[in-house]
């Protein structure tokens, strides 16, 4: 890198910041100028975002792939920046007061001092716990740290790029997919199979629904060391029982084949409750009427169910998709931990949660475990953006 | 009135904690944390309390973990938080990351040429050789060892002897000799023999082989740089593992590391295996379940490689060390270092011997078991409630100890015979808790891949180690100066 890379890239994200606010400001009939300026600034200042604290490191590297990372850094600053200043722009439109109060709905606070006030605690505990850990792992993931050691060293995004070429994280990406996917399927499915069974009034109904929801109340590790002493290959009751039909060594928790398919069984035991909870509470709400209604048309149970019941419950199912590949991206490590330690058999159970703790706290490697978490956390973000725009759509929450 | 006695209650029980504080401020207060949150916790606990009658200027406070693995990140984000306690547990393998971090002061410089401290006696030359071996860096105890065990091998003798076996064996050859015979059983057990999918274990079958782990004599002559994990020695260990699993003899759980204990313990207490590869640090409870359920457990060195050039070697040691945390005030490292030898003094450890399996770290100690005297001297001294309730230490009473518990002198014998090389002193090298998840990790991948090419995979597995050792390397010598 010569000295000038930075002036380059400065003067470039510059110039480009101005072009696109001048273009923003001139839709809004406002004077372009001033948009040049504003987009100057905040391209040149946003360019800084990422590059100042990694000192212009991936244009110095000798390697295409980081000058790549440089310039998508560089985008995300000027972004960073940009987004709020345009935001900011078109709220100065109604006038200064425009700025701060927002929108005015029956019901809104009119001052700004009574809502910062409210929203404080939460703030304070978001910046605390949220957001400057964030920032700090953001930070380490540039560097070379190693746990027990006091001291690091700037390493670039290495962290990163190193993943790219390391089958084992490819894998666990796949893992991850598959183990989600298959979680996320099942226990819905067999949710809104139980729901629908269990919401039919008959006698006894509230002890079989609480019995059925009991699961949900189990921590993760204690459903694993269920299903741990269920599978365990010598001595467990599924092999007891298959031996007593004639099927014998099955090798439930270190066979690659099986291993990942009792995480899955596992987890989606343990999350069915809550899925069965919040259906029958969606069925419950359907309007009887409907239902009638359909019944007089001449529907038949099932085309009730996939024309009428299936439809009205779109806004359970969306939410529950959601908070279900959470839960199946996050909160499995529990499961996965007691059942398969280490991440199983040729690693066919470790998910990228999982990898992060083995190759962060486990190994201690903590430069690259940050790298694998801010990856899961743009993974995260991706995915909740693709489900809103995609289903979000097609949720109908009644009026 | 119901009201107002609550009140009271309150009251009294705010003063109380006010006060309790302040009165415990007159002693000084010496910390230790432990990786131990079983009957070896309690047992400190009780020495701990001991310790404070016998010494009533201080209060020893003893805190366990669950595991090595999280009391090592626990000290290392306890150090960025200046919260260090006085005493900390590391296990073996962190040796050199103790070293490296500063954190720790050497326990040679801080007890000097003194030969004793407030009347314990210092007397670390009475250390058993392979404990000293290990743990002796540039000619000097750097940390106070503690729990020292060796590998070594528990076998159910009802199955061994219905299938006529009437020792354990010694060697692979006659480890498969024994599993044929075991599963031809009519009643036979699931398979015939398990171990730890654990580091430790692959390290002491390349010590038996006298094939050293690192470069720059196992790294005691300089810091390691690279490692010797895909040597014949280790092929010819893996080869003889896929051949007993093939065989249906080995059974692999497929948990490693720290998580792999729990599987093998199940597995033959079950009576699912009739051999396990295991820790002497659960000699007591391997011994005293078999006979709560009713079969004899004998204790085994553990096998070796009858082809390997010039036979058996030795083996090393394993468990872990009590390091003294720097930059302590002056009485409490006084404190702490009295503590130090108190804990591990001729009595103390022979108890602690008693109790888990570990081996009696002193000389003196070991005398003391061979003859019939123990009972009476670990009494002086004020013994646990652990001891006190031990079945074994009870029967035993009146008797030469090793005598009447030969398995408990079986992991002594085999580092008594080893022969102290570079290679059985043991590897010391940066990032090792990594490198053993790379080794467990490959033997998984062995085990477990049908027709899998076992140099190759040891040679992919010693490339991954080499390079997390130069990144421990590089980061030790930028970050902190040190060559």
């Amino acid at each position: 890198m010569s000295a000038t890379t930075p002036v380059l890239i400065t003067t470039l994200a510059a110039l480009i910041g101005a072009g696109l606010m001048a273009l923003t400001f001139q839709r809004m009939a406002r004077p372009a100028g001033v948009g040049a300026v504003v987009g100057a600034l905040g391209g040149a200042l946003g360019a800084q975002v990422f590059m100042l604290p990694l000192e212009y490191c991936t244009f110095a590297s000798a390697k295409t792939i980081d000058h790549v990372i440089g310039l998508a850094l560089v985008g995300v600053g000027m972004a960073l920046l940009l987004w709020p200043a345009n935001w900011i722009v078109e709220r100065l439109r109604g006038g200064w007061r425009g700025l701060l109060i927002g929108d005015t709905q029956a019901g809104a606070f009119r001052g700004w001092l009574t809502p910062a006030l409210l929203l404080a605690p939460t703030l304070i505990i978001l910046l605390l716990f949220l957001y400057y850990p964030s920032l700090d792992t953001l930070w380490l993931s540039t560097r070379s740290s190693i746990l027990g050691i006091p001291g690091t060293f700037g390493v670039c995004v290495d962290n990163f790029t190193a993943l790219l070429n390391d089958a084992s994280y490819l894998k666990a990406l796949g893992n991850t997919a598959f183990i989600t996917v298959a979680v996320v399927v099942f226990s819905m499915a067999l949710a809104l199979l139980i729901a629908t069974a269990a919401y039919q009034p008959i006698k006894g109904a509230r002890i079989y629904r609480t019995l059925l929801i009991w699961p949900y109340a189990i921590s993760p590790v204690v459903a694993g060391v269920i299903f741990l002493l269920m599978f365990n290959p010598t001595g467990g009751i599924i092999n007891y029982l298959l031996r007593q039909v004639g099927i014998s060594g099955i090798r439930w928790l270190n066979d690659p084949t099986f291993a990942p398919w009792v995480v899955i069984f596992a987890s989606v035991w343990k999350s069915l409750g809550f899925n069965i909870l919040f259906y029958i509470a969606g069925l419950q709400n359907i309007p009887k009427d409907l239902l009638e209604a359909a019944s007089i048309d001449g529907a038949n149970a099932i085309q009730r169910f996939f024309r009428v019941t299936f439809p009205l419950l779109s806004p359970i199912t969306f939410f529950l998709l959601i908070t279900n590949t959470t839960y199946a991206v996050f909160e499995t490590f529990g499961t996965i931990d007691y059942l398969t330690p280490g991440g199983g058999p040729l690693q066919s159970t470790e998910t990228l949660m999982y990898r992060v703790y083995r190759v962060g706290i486990q190994n201690n490697d903590l430069g690259n475990g940050a790298a694998q978490s801010i990856i899961l956390f743009l993974m995260v973000i991706a995915l909740t953006v693709i489900q809103f725009r995609s289903t979000g759509r097609r949720v109908n929450y009644g009026a | 009135m119901k009201n107002k006695l609550f009140l009271l209650v309150c009251l009294l029980a705010f003063v109380l904690v006010a006060v309790t504080p302040a009165l415990a401020q007159d002693k000084i207060q010496i910390k230790m944390w432990i990786a131990f949150t079983d009957n070896r916790l309690d047992w400190t606990k009780d020495k701990a309390a001991r310790f404070g009658e016998l010494f009533p200027q201080y209060e020893v406070i003893v805190e366990g973990y669950p595991n090595y693995e999280q009391l090592f990140s626990a000290t290392a984000l306890a150090a960025g938080n200046d919260a260090l306690p006085s005493i900390v547990q590391y296990f073996e393998v962190a040796t050199q990351n103790a070293r490296d971090s500063g954190y720790f002061k050497s326990i040679a410089d801080a007890i000097g040429d003194r030969t004793e401290i407030n009347g314990v006696a210092v007397a670390l030359d009475d250390i058993i050789d392979p404990t000293t071996a290990y743990y002796t860096l540039d000619g000097k105890f750097t940390s106070m060892p503690w729990n020292t065990s060796s590998s070594i091998m528990f076998s159910n003798m009802n199955i061994l002897k219905a299938a006529g076996v009437d020792t354990p064996p010694a060697t692979w050859a006659e480890m498969e000799a024994v599993c044929e015979k075991v599963m031809a059983l009519d009643n036979a057990p699931e398979y015939c023999f398990t171990w730890p999918n654990h580091g430790w274990f692959f390290e002491q079958w390349l010590a038996q082989q006298n094939q050293e782990y690192a470069n720059n004599g196992n790294g005691r002559d300089a810091r390691a740089t690279s490692v010797n994990i895909a040597s014949d020695a280790a092929v010819a260990l893996l080869t003889w593992l896929k051949d007993m699993s093939n065989k249906g003899y080995l059974y692999y759980s497929g948990a490693r590391d720290g998580a792999s204990w729990g599987t093998v313990d199940q597995a033959f207490q079950s009576q699912q295996v009739a051999m396990a590869i295991y820790s002497s640090s659960d000699t007591a409870l391997y011994t005293e379940t078999g006979k709560q359920n009713g079969y004899e457990v004998v204790a085994s060195f553990l096998p070796y490689n009858q082809d390997a050039e010039g036979g058996w070697t030795g083996n090393l040691i394993g468990g872990a060390s009590l390091w003294l945390v720097d930059e302590l005030a002056p009485e409490v490292e006084e404190g702490a270092l009295t503590w130090l030898l108190w804990f591990n003094n001729t009595e103390n450890a022979a108890e602690w011997h008693q109790v888990t399996g570990y081996l009696p770290i002193r000389k003196s100690s070991v005398e003391l078991l061979n003859t019939p005297d123990w009972y009476a001297a670990i009494e002086a001294m004020g013994p646990s409630t652990v001891w006190l309730n031990n079945t074994l230490v009870q029967e035993s009473k009146g008797k030469v100890w090793f005598e009447a518990n030969p398995n408990f002198r079986v992991a002594s014998d085999q580092l008594a015979n080893s022969k102290i090389t570079p290679a059985t002193r043991g590897a010391i090298l940066g990032n090792f808790p990594a490198i053993r998840s790379i080794v467990t990790t490959a033997i998984d991948t062995v085990l477990l891949t049908p027709d899998a090419n076992i140099p190759e995979i040891l040679a992919k597995a010693q490339e991954n180690a080499n390079a997390s050792l130069t990144q421990y390397n590089t980061l030790v010598q930028r970050a902190l100066g040190q060559q």
